[in-house]
């Protein structure tokens, strides 16, 4: 064997940006985390080619598991068309040549800031979610030593004690996103920050996710079929926010996570978050056929 | 009706680089060495910040970012991170660096001398408004001494070793690829000491330099005396597959020590970057003379200060508050509503109660 036989041509940049060595670490990193679902799992977090908290930890992610044929998905805040989702989909194709689709449906991997799409995703599916602070514990431990000490010995009594705080002054859970949620009965993660609308399809869902904080250089993932319970006490049920009721104004549709739009005359205007379920919508609606996919919520009720 | 946003996403971000960019139009090769030639400080402080020595490839990521210097650093680092790590260099002693300026606060002359060297230390910062008005700087010519200063000097340390007022670091055997490297690892805590003196010469300058501040105006235990701090230029020693150590050239490199009185010993802090950069020296040593045992969530902890100097992920953090955050926003108005209905609904049937 000669050294020729051993080498490659000389390439300005390795496919998906990432050279090997950050992609084995990643691979590395993301088995384990997918082994202990929930635990934070720290990681190089290698610079890319966009800001920090700019969604630089699931564009590493995404980059790892990309292959040509990958269709890629991107959402920010619930929609494609987003200025950083557009960014993200045009690196992520620009440096790996992957196709990319609007469709939950038809995306392999789907790379998301702070939503889960409505359509229920598949055993085949990779949720990449974004997070800019992967610790729950933050709010109550602002040290990550010693939250990491706290999380080996599942020391969450903080947690509960906070949540309980809120019930005592304002009459409920004040959380917003980010709900703290149980993994798999032992790691309390941020689920990022979803709304509390999306955490309970986290929970024995059939795809991966793999939640990545780049800034924070930490990984961890909910395997498929994987138990994420919301902190709550048995008294105070879990309560998502109410837009079950709410019809957007666009689509027509009903029953999902919605945007408040203000309107001059000081009243609101509610749009559907998942921009592509409204689009299916309108297509549905205007007669071009039905694209749309069974979602996790049913008339505005996530079923038990 | 249809979602016409649907492709507007790309557009508008296309057309914002584009307005970005005609402000400086186009650039060459000429600007670059324009850039390279005319502001060596600046060229230094991002060096340094990127943790990469090009000083063609720092000057070509100011001229494109006009002078942005998160975004420079940022083109850098990620330039930087795709590049296979092919040799470690061998590690550098103090008194076989080339040096150019050398001075010791802590005593009046030093084995070696004080050395000057170049500095605006002592100049009167005038803004020289004749070049506006057309007329050319042109700076007096240096005037060579009679006796020259040596160029490799020992370090002050060494002195104060030799004489026991200073414990020495106990020497590091890790050689070659065993030295951690942050820009393979997480930094985790309580921190390697190379991870920590490797994210210090990586370190924003003026983060470093408000929270080095800090601890020097006494939000620190410790009051640094500079014991020593030089510029000088370092012989990248690396070693032939054949086993021929060769020099692969000279790199410019700022350090710095300060002590601090602990008890019958002097503590001592230490740092030292790529590039000539005096500032953020004498502050990341202050830092790293305040961090034993300084409080957790002080200013003076390794993990409070080396977090937040780090200044593409404060940068990038900072900015990324522009980003939509209406989904998380529209999450709490829904707790603080639910929360404020359940209140009004109370307090009406508190009213109802009759007066005891």
């Amino acid at each position: 064997m000669s050294l020729t036989a051993l080498t490659k041509p000389w390439e300005a940049m390795s496919y998906g940006f990432l050279d090997g060595s950050a992609k084995r670490e990643l691979r590395r990193k993301m088995l384990k985390s997918v082994a202990v679902p929930g635990c934070q799992m720290p990681y190089a977090s290698r610079e890319v080619p966009m800001a920090r908290g700019w969604g630089t930890g699931g564009l590493q992610v995404s980059l790892t598991l990309v292959n040509p044929q990958t269709r890629v998905k991107v959402i920010d805040q619930g929609a494609d068309d987003s200025v950083n989702a557009a960014s993200i989909r045009r690196f992520i194709a620009r440096v790996a040549g992957t196709p990319t689709t609007k469709d939950a449906l038809d995306a392999d991997l789907i790379q998301s800031r702070h939503r889960i799409p409505e359509e229920i995703l598949r055993e085949d599916q990779v949720l990449v979610l974004q997070v800019p602070n992967p610790e729950p514990l933050r709010p109550v431990q602002p040290n990550m030593s010693i939250a990491r000490q706290m999380h080996a010995d599942a020391d969450y009594g903080r947690m509960w004690l906070q949540l309980y705080e809120q019930i005592v002054r304002s009459g409920r859970v004040m959380q917003g996103a980010s709900y703290p949620s149980l993994v798999h009965g032992r790691h309390v993660m941020t689920p990022s920050p979803i709304p509390r609308w999306d955490v309970p399809k986290l929970h024995m869902a059939k795809h991966l996710t793999i939640l990545s904080a780049g800034r924070e250089k930490r990984i961890f993932a909910v395997p498929p079929f994987t138990r994420v319970e919301p902190l709550v006490f048995s008294d105070v049920p879990y309560k998502v926010e109410e837009h079950g009721a709410l019809t957007c104004t666009r689509s027509g549709t009903t029953g999902f996570f919605m945007n408040e739009i203000p309107r001059d005359d000081g009243s609101s205007a509610f749009e559907v978050s998942d921009s592509e379920w409204g689009v299916k919508t309108i297509r549905a609606r205007d007669g071009n056929g039905e694209s749309r996919g069974e979602t996790w919520y049913k008339d505005g009720e996530m079923p038990q | 009706m249809a979602y016409v946003a649907t492709r507007g996403g790309e557009r508008a971000i296309e057309q914002s680089e584009r307005l970005f960019r005609e402000e400086m139009g186009g650039f060459d090769r000429d600007r670059v060495e324009e850039v390279k030639k005319s502001l060596p400080y600046l060229i230094d402080r991002v060096m340094g910040e990127a943790s990469l020595y090009d000083e063609d490839l720092a000057a070509l990521a100011l001229a494109q970012t006009g002078g942005e210097l998160y975004e420079a650093v940022l083109l850098l680092r990620a330039w930087r991170t795709t590049q296979p790590r092919l040799q470690v260099a061998a590690p550098i002693e103090q008194d076989t660096l080339f040096t150019h300026r050398r001075i010791s606060a802590a005593f009046k002359d030093i084995p070696g001398g004080q050395v000057l060297g170049p500095t605006l230390d002592y100049a009167h910062r005038i803004l020289a408004t004749d070049v506006l008005q057309g007329a050319p700087y042109a700076p007096e010519p240096v005037e060579p001494a009679t006796n020259p200063s040596p160029a490799y000097q020992p370090s002050v340390s060494a002195w104060q070793a030799e004489n026991d007022l200073i414990d020495p670091p106990t020497n590091d055997p890790t050689k070659g690829n065993d030295i951690p490297d942050l820009t393979r690892e997480p930094l985790l805590f309580p921190s390697k000491r190379a991870h920590t003196l490797q994210s210090l010469a990586r370190a924003e300058t003026g983060g470093v330099l408000a929270l080095g501040y800090a601890a020097m105006r006494g939000y620190g235990q410790a009051h640094p005396t500079v014991n020593e701090l030089r510029l000088a230029e370092a012989e990248i020693a690396v070693t032939h597959p054949d086993g021929r150590q060769f020099s692969a050239g000279r790199v410019k490199v700022s350090q710095a020590e300060v002590v601090d009185k602990k008890g019958e010993k002097l503590g001592i802090g230490y740092a030292a970057t790529f590039g000539w950069n005096e500032v953020k020296c004498i502050a990341a040593a202050t830092l790293d003379l305040n961090s034993p045992g300084a409080e957790k969530g002080s200013a003076t902890e390794e993990e409070f200060f080396l977090y937040h100097t780090e200044g593409v992920e404060s940068s990038g953090f900072c900015i990324h508050f522009k980003l939509p955050h209406y989904v998380t926003f529209q999450s709490s108005l829904d707790a603080m509503r639910d929360a404020k209905a359940k209140k009004a609904g109370q307090s009406k049937s508190s009213d109802m109660e009759p007066a005891e």
